[in-house]
């Protein structure tokens, strides 16, 4: 969804928060009752938390409960600086601002790095960083107790009345918060967020650098928060450790982007537009404890029925999806004709792996393995289940590091490289199971391993070269498509076109052929044929006999992790050694 | 013994399969073939209950199972071996096979149930107490059947059974598939393996783009050249 931006909806939006900024500007000027001023900047300020929030948690899928630490630390920052060191407001808020960052940046590169914190342990992680910080602001000089007091703070003057000023600074904040969620959003680092959510994992072994974009965003996120912080300590004129630090500011933001919608830049605004509208209407009146209870059936009646937001399902309506019939769909005839290159198979090693070990929980998956894998062939990889070949792609493409061994690729070391960088560096990897990006249609999945592989990629440029790699696969009539309406032939293929869009000089193909008809599976022979002639080196694991005899230039038998067998297929089969463990005497 | 008629299924507005009839005789062996995206899975999981008909019926013996919710159709006699396993990764073999005979009936013969299941699969004797996503893939698979068997089911669906298994595995899987229709349990066995599951069936339907466009003894279907050059591969070589 987010991809699809053409150049003129790019501007037209831009346009359109410029435009709504410039007309919120005139307000203190129409003479409406300063009521509105404070009303609205409750808003603005509701709208930089959500937003601020959804550009690390929406985006990204890391479900933070810790926005009060953030927001809390930018609110005792300003409150200290400015009534017990006399700097003036404004100068505070950039304080406040760092202050928040360097909190989440320390915060995250400590949580991000542990692949075991994700979902619901990040929101009780990042809660839990809440009451530490509350914590330890009520019992040290910070706060001490009593509160902070800001009376004697001298507001700046903006504005004709003495509201206008924080109406203003709420505005200038909201207008920089919603443009950084937008710009976010239509670039590649937004796309990468976007990848993170869907499989994190699959995300960095196709290029992304998921820990540094993750501490980015969770900073981005962390500085607004802050400098709304300071904003609003100055608004309240007396902070409390206990208000500040409480769960009600986690828990208001994610309602409020859960209502607008988590995948779109201004579903934060317009849940913060409406639940501090809705707020006000039914609990600021004579029956607040009934309007709370109207309050809470509104929220879970949208959460039902708009489970995308509200933006999600205006948006559907809109533009209903035209879905294509579930039956089959006929590929087009092969679309790629690009001229042979007669690379013959050279001797010249691509990929030496030497005494590559790696166990689990004591349980050997490999046991010493030495492979070569020489440019411009095509290696079968074979074994029984659970005789370490997954291990093996999983360890080439980066996703873990071998307990011992080398694997030396373009004389670099990858056992101690990370996958994202693996990526970059030229090796793509499909998975048995594809693990297509759920969230993103067909053609941006595509592209997303054109912007972030070796092929690096601008997103225009991503873009254009999705094409082409739809064509090569056949999927373009389902390029607008949610891999959801995938048959598995057709995930197979986006597989395939992925890896292939990262332009790598080295591609790992688990298990492609496995669940195909023997009419796919011919098609996907033939396509795996263009792919190597293409000057591609392909390391090729698969149970399909036929399609190994057809295509191997060399094959390698594993049996509980370690190297039986190696050499040309049909004498490798042949080996009594190899039917025992592998074939079965039914293929003798 | 299960008879459909007529069958329809959708996903929203788009028709998954039409005007499907088809039938198991009690302890027959049937197989259904048909290119990716033909329907076969749904089909299954029509049969298993976990995808609602929009029209026709299911029977199994004198019952419409058409409208019954899906954790009865276990009840009626039905288990099913999904496509890609979904064993419950975290728990044990054991726990997984325990959970297979779940209901009342199942549950009062689970000894002799997990008893015939090690006997049917040796090497889940020794694995009883491992966690099931520790296992290789074709073990799961064996704990996937042999959950499915743990519900002393009339009917066994399975889907893809040699999906991903090493050549060995997969004429272990097999074997075991005719063990247990040996043993007086129908099966209706979904494959891409389309060699194997004729060489194994009683009877197969052909289904593409959702319709059964032939059906008959494996010896008939094969006769048919095209279905010979369409699934077996043999001749596009």
């Amino acid at each position: 969804m987010f991809c699809l931006s053409v150049p003129a909806k790019f501007n037209r939006d831009l346009a359109a928060i410029l435009f709504a900024g410039a007309l919120l500007a005139t307000i203190p000027f129409t003479g409406l009752p300063p009521f509105y001023e404070s009303f609205l900047y409750l808003v603005f300020l509701w709208t930089v938390l959500a937003t601020s929030w959804n550009i690390l948690s929406g985006y990204s899928g890391y479900f933070s409960f810790g926005h009060g630490a953030f927001f809390g630390a930018g609110m005792y920052t300003t409150a200290v600086l400015a009534s017990r060191f006399d700097v003036p407001f404004l100068w505070t808020l950039p304080a406040a601002a760092g202050v928040a960052v360097v909190l989440g940046a320390a915060l995250g590169a400590a949580v991000f790095r542990v692949r075991g914190i994700r979902g619901e342990l990040f929101a009780l992680v990042t809660l839990a960083f809440t009451f530490v910080v509350g914590t330890i602001v009520l019992n040290t000089p910070i706060d001490g107790g009593p509160g902070v007091y800001l009376s004697g703070v001298a507001v700046p003057k903006i504005g004709p009345s003495g509201v206008s000023a924080f109406f203003y600074m709420g505005l200038a904040l909201a207008l920089g918060t919603v443009l950084a969620a937008f710009g976010i959003f239509h670039s590649k680092f937004g796309s990468g967020l976007f990848a993170i959510h869907d499989d994190e994992d699959v995300a960095e072994v196709m290029g992304v650098p998921t820990l540094g974009y993750k501490i980015a965003a969770f900073s981005v996120s962390c500085s607004l928060a802050g400098a709304a912080g300071g904003i609003h300590a100055l608004f309240l004129s007396y902070v409390t450790a206990g208000d500040t630090f409480s769960i009600v500011v986690p828990l208001t933001v994610v309602l409020m982007s859960v209502l607008g919608g988590k995948r779109f830049w201004a579903g934060p605004a317009v849940g913060a537009a409406v639940i501090t509208a809705l707020l006000y209407a039914f609990t600021a009146g004579d029956h607040a404890v009934a309007g709370k209870a109207v309050f809470g059936a509104v929220l879970i009646a949208v959460i039902l029925f708009m489970p995308q937001g509200v933006l999600g399902w205006f948006f559907r309506r809109r533009r209903p999806l035209a879905k294509a019939a579930q039956g089959v769909v006929e590929l087009p005839p092969m679309a790629y004709s690009q001229k042979r290159s007669d690379r013959a198979v050279t001797s010249e090693p691509i990929l030496i792996a030497r005494g590559v070990r790696k166990a689990f929980r004591g349980v050997h998956a490999l046991d010493g393995v030495d492979i070569e894998i020489r440019r411009g062939e095509i290696l079968g990889l074979l074994g029984p289940n659970g005789s370490g070949k997954s291990t093996f792609i999983n360890l080439v493409s980066g996703h873990f590091p071998p307990d011992a061994g080398e694997m030396l690729f373009d004389g670099r070391d990858l056992a101690r490289c990370k996958a994202h960088r693996i990526a970059r560096g030229g090796i793509a990897r499909t998975y048995q199971i594809p693990r297509p990006f759920a969230g993103l249609m067909v053609r941006e999945n595509v592209a997303m391993a054109a912007m972030f592989g070796s092929a690096n990629l601008s997103r225009g440029a991503a873009m254009r070269e999705a094409q082409r790699w739809l064509d090569f696969t056949g999927l373009t009539p389902k390029a607008n498509t949610y891999p959801d309406d995938l048959n598995l032939h057709q995930r197979k293929f986006l597989e395939l076109a992925r890896a292939l869009a990262t332009s790598p000089q080295l591609v790992l193909l688990d298990e492609v052929l496995s669940g195909l008809t023997p009419t796919e599976i011919n098609e996907a022979v033939d396509l795996i044929r263009a792919i190597r002639d293409h000057g591609t080196t392909v390391v090729f694991v698969e149970h399909v006999m036929r399609a190994v005899i057809a295509l191997t230039d060399r094959i390698v038998v594993l049996n509980h992790g370690l190297v039986i067998a190696e050499g040309v297929a049909a004498d490798v089969m042949a080996r009594p050694e190899v039917v025992t463990a592998y074939l079965g005497s039914g293929h003798a | 013994m299960l008879e459909l008629d007529t069958v329809e299924a959708r996903y929203g507005t788009a028709t998954a399969l039409s005007d499907i009839s088809l039938n198991v005789g009690a302890g027959e062996l049937v197989c259904v073939v048909g290119p990716n995206g033909a329907g076969k899975s749904t089909l299954i999981n029509v049969i298993a209950g976990m995808h609602r008909v929009a029209a026709g019926s299911i029977r199994l013996g004198t019952r419409n199972l058409a409208h019954l919710q899906s954790h009865r159709f276990c009840a009626e006699g039905i288990a099913i071996v999904p496509e890609g396993r979904r064993l419950f990764g975290t728990m044990t073999v054991c726990e997984n096979l325990e959970l297979g005979s779940y209901l009342a009936g199942a549950k009062a013969r689970r000894k002799e149930s997990l008893e015939n299941a090690c006997a049917m699969f040796p090497v889940l004797r020794d694995k009883l107490g491992q966690r099931a996503e520790t296992l290789s893939g074709g073990q799961q698979q064996m704990v996937a059947i042999a959950r499915a068997l743990m519900a002393c089911p009339r009917l066994l669906l399975l889907d893809e059974p040699s999906l991903g298994l090493a050549p060995i595995i997969v004429l272990e899987v097999f074997n075991s598939i005719k063990r247990i229709n040996a043993e007086g349990v129908a099966v209706l066995l979904v494959e891409q393996n389309v060699a194997m599951a004729l060489d194994l069936a009683n009877r197969a339907y052909v289904l593409e783009e959702g319709r059964i466009v032939a059906q008959g003894t494996p010896g008939d279907l094969l006769a048919q050249p095209h279905i010979r050059r369409a699934y077996l591969g043999v001749g596009a070589d």
